[in-house]
């Protein structure tokens, strides 16, 4: 945590962190399901990631990967099942201890999210937010008024993925592959444990999608931050990920090293080939891509 | 991120530290001249955090003084205004609208092709746009004395000169091939007017009459408060003896008829031009 | 009307039918017109400024709860369909003749008007950057601040000029029931029969009327040039 770590306390860092790498595991899901009316989207999904780790997620459109991470993110309630993260329960929270849980895990979304009509630093800032307490939040939901130290941050954390350049520029006026560096940047400046990232890759060209894919490798190596991503190209799982959980229709049907994710288990678990499985999600891609127009850099 | 770290990047993007001093400045005179004015506006006004205070306690007299409300002992006169008030507001607009059917043929561009006349037509439209309905209620009553007949006057007068501009409008852009259509089989001036463009601009020009309808049921009830007749009348007199829960009445009672009117008339008009 | 005559036209105050003549209170009169212009800016200031509270509550994709948005968009409605003068023959009494009734009276009906506008313009923008802030710890205070304001600041700007030229009218009859502004001197020389001065004051509403137009225009259309 080089770029962040001084702004908490050390010592209250270390405690912390060894609540949250103690034996329970830094994010446990037990039987964790949610229904939109009939459709069961997640069906009881027990699932336990180590500190530290980098897992895929994988599965066909519906599969309820996105249902999962916008639950552990309580973006969306769950309607059974817990959350523990250090074995304290976050399914429940309320308030500002719900607020602190969502900043805690960092959400990346597959359309950016961005303000498009804010500039990159504000941003990137916004990851600030869960941060500010008493006078202080006063003056930034009035005044948007950050301390110099967060803006030096933010621009660092900009500076890593070179995109200091671009600071006071509109969000809307960057690629695709930059607003989505700056979502990371966003996420960073949270200073999360867990990076959730929803199919970050999904409206990117190739090169910009290697980029944003090296971007979230280098967070989970260098800062040792857990990541749980969604993705539906198996190799690009394959490549970065040191875990490959598959998802089937709510369930969890597969969960190993991406060594074990052979293209025979691809096929018993989805009844396709790999490069069928590759071909769909290419061609759903394609289509993502279309409806959303995107300023070129 | 020590302090030096900070100051590197001060260095480097100055911008994203709240920018240069220019700026600074500029934002700083900017806000002290808005608060002055806001401070000069609310001495010159004597808005004083007293007389705020002694206000809203007033207010909520009144308020508690409303519930419930009550029609009182003269509920048909607050019914007969009401209805007087609709019924100026039909007249008013219904004679706006024959007025301003010529008018608009005047104003339009494809009919009087005098740019002059046109202009000055437009102008004069504009400048009775620019008085507002209270006035024109205010002189009629001087004019023809108290009574609903200055109000459908007032309303009139005020709307004629905007129906005849959006008539106008509505001609404009009507279709020309239908009116060369009218000339190709040999029919003149009138003819054109009459089987070439009416057809097309009558349906628009109704829902627009309409719409104006709808929104001078709302004037006119207003129009009474300075002598034009209708539920304004009653509403301003029972402020005056303070009979409030009389005055709650006759606010929910025009709020619901506006609400009906406008809800009959939306569905007419997209009869109209929807159809 | 004025009895104007071409010779006498450029004669000064105490030759009859010019302009002077016309105008002689043109420097009072002046004065009142820049007071109604003042008490139609404070009330739109007061009245956007309310309206843009309570149009996040009041918008429907926001999620402001079940009890409070309902509550809100009621509050708004009651706000706009009741006429300014109603509300300013009811200030009258609460707060007295003058101009603070007036705007006040204005500026109620102004926070109703402007906060429904403002309510549908905040439910026309997208809620991805909405997610956005929520999934990294922001209050709702926060989003509405940062995701929300950004995106619909410039159409909010607009509505609110636009509203200044219609409470510019206002504010000009206003005076009618002695809520202060220009519309008290006029009210008093129609009472009076007083031709010359009622075609003056009308004269002059209606150039503040145009100029003020004009002006928002402008505004208008540089502000959404700007922030484009
Ligand atoms: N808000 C919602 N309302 C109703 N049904 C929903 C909603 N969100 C998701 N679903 C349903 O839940 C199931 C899982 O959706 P989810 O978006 O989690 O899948 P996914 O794996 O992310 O798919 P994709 O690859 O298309 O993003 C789908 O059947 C979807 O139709
Ligand atoms: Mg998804």
């Amino acid at each position: 945590m080089g770029l962040t770590a001084g702004l908490r306390p050390v010592a209250a860092l270390a405690q912390d962190d060894a609540a949250w790498t103690g034996a329970r595991g830094m994010l446990e899901l037990q039987g964790l399901t949610r229904r939109f009316g009939a459709t069961v989207a997640v069906d009881h999904v027990d699932l336990e990631v180590p500190a530290g780790q980098m897992v895929g997620i994988i599965g066909r459109s519906g599969a309820g990967k996105s249902t999962l991470l916008r639950m552990i993110n309580r973006l969306q309630e769950p309607s059974g099942g817990r959350i523990l993260s250090g074995g304290r329960d976050v399914t429940a929270l309320q308030g500002r201890a719900l607020r602190e849980w969502r900043r805690d895990c960092a959400m990346v979304f597959q359309q950016f999210n961005l303000v498009q009509r804010l500039d990159v630093l504000t941003n990137v800032l916004i990851g600030r937010l869960a941060w500010q307490r008493g006078w202080r939040a006063a003056m930034v939901l009035v005044g948007g008024r950050f301390t110099a130290e967060e803006r030096a941050m933010a621009l660092a954390a900009l500076d890593r993925f070179g995109l200091a350049e671009t600071a006071l520029q509109r969000a809307e006026t960057l690629s695709g592959g930059q607003q989505q560096r700056v979502a990371l940047c966003r996420a960073l400046l949270q200073q999360p444990r867990l990076v959730l990232a929803d199919e970050p890759i999904a409206s990117l060209d190739p090169r910009n999608a290697q980029l944003v894919m090296d971007a979230l490798r280098d967070v989970n190596q260098r800062d040792g931050l857990s990541v749980l991503v969604n993705l539906h190209h198996l190799d690009t799982a394959r490549e970065y990920c040191d875990r490959i959980v598959a998802m089937q229709a709510g369930k969890i049907v597969f969960d190993g090293t991406p060594a074990a994710l052979t293209a025979e288990r691809v096929r018993s678990i989805y009844g396709i080939t790999e490069q069928e499985f590759a071909a769909e999600a290419e061609a759903r891609r394609a289509a993502e891509r279309a409806p959303a127009p995107l300023a070129v850099a | 991120m020590s302090a030096a770290d900070v100051a590197a990047w001060r260095a480097r993007i100055p911008g994203a530290f709240g920018g240069g001093a220019r700026g600074r400045v500029l934002a700083v005179v900017g806000w002290a001249a808005f608060l002055l004015w806001l401070g000069w506006v609310l001495w010159h006004f004597d808005v004083t955090p007293r007389r705020l205070w002694n206000g809203l306690s007033g207010l909520a007299t009144i308020l508690r003084l409303m519930v419930p409300p009550s029609p009182g002992e003269l509920w048909v006169d607050i019914l007969q205004g009401l209805a007087e008030s609709v019924a100026m507001a039909f007249l008013g607009t219904f004679v706006a609208a024959l007025v301003a059917l010529p008018l608009g043929f005047l104003g339009a561009g494809n009919v009087v092709t005098n740019t002059l006349f046109r202009f000055s037509l437009r102008r004069v439209f504009d400048g009775f746009r620019g008085v507002d309905q209270l006035i024109w209620a205010l002189a009629f009553v001087r004019a023809v004395g108290l009574g609903p007949l200055a109000g459908v006057l007032a309303i009139a007068t005020a709307d004629v000169a905007v129906l005849a501009k959006l008539n106008a409008e509505a001609i404009e852009n009507a279709e020309r091939r239908q009116v060369e259509g009218i000339t190709a089989a040999g029919g003149g001036w009138f003819a054109r007017l009459r089987f070439g463009l009416l057809p097309q601009v009558l349906p628009v020009m109704l829902a627009q009459a309409l719409y104006f309808f709808e929104s001078n049921t709302r004037s006119a009830a207003i129009l009474g408060v300075v002598g034009a007749g209708g539920i304004g009348l009653q509403i301003s007199e029972r402020i005056r003896v303070r009979h409030w829960d009389e005055v709650a009445f006759i606010i929910l009672l025009m709020v619901a008829t506006v609400a009906a009117i406008d809800w009959v008339s939306a569905r007419l008009r997209r009869r109209l031009i929807g159809g | 009307m004025p009895g104007l005559r071409w010779d006498a036209l450029l004669g000064g105050v105490e030759t009859e039918g010019s302009l002077a003549f016309w105008m002689y209170r043109l420097d009072s009169w002046g004065w009142l017109l820049f007071e109604t212009a003042n008490m139609a800016a404070l009330a739109t200031l007061m009245g956007a400024g309310a309206a843009l509270l309570m149009a996040f509550p009041a918008a429907r994709n926001l999620g402001a709860g079940r009890v409070v948005n309902p509550l809100a968009r009621r509050l708004l409605e009651a706000m706009r369909t009741v006429p300014e003068i109603v509300y300013a023959l009811i200030f009258v009494w609460a707060f007295g003749v003058g101009a603070l009734a007036g705007i006040l009276a204005i500026a109620v009906h102004t926070a109703g008007a402007c906060g429904k506008l403002f309510a549908e313009s905040i439910e026309n923008t997208g809620l991805g950057a909405w997610d956005g802030v929520r999934s990294a710890g922001g209050s709702w205070a926060q989003a509405c601040r940062f995701a929300v304001l950004p995106q619909v600041a410039p159409s909010l700007l607009s509505y609110a000029l636009l509203r200044f030229e219609i409470n510019l009218r206002s504010a000009s009859v206003i005076g009618f029931v002695g809520a202060g502004g220009i519309g008290e001197e006029l009210y008093k020389v129609i009472a009076f029969n007083y031709y010359e001065e009622i075609s003056a004051i009308l004269l002059l509403i209606i150039l503040a009327v145009f100029a003020i137009d004009l002006l928002s225009e402008r505004l208008r259309h540089r502000v959404i040039g700007a922030m484009r």
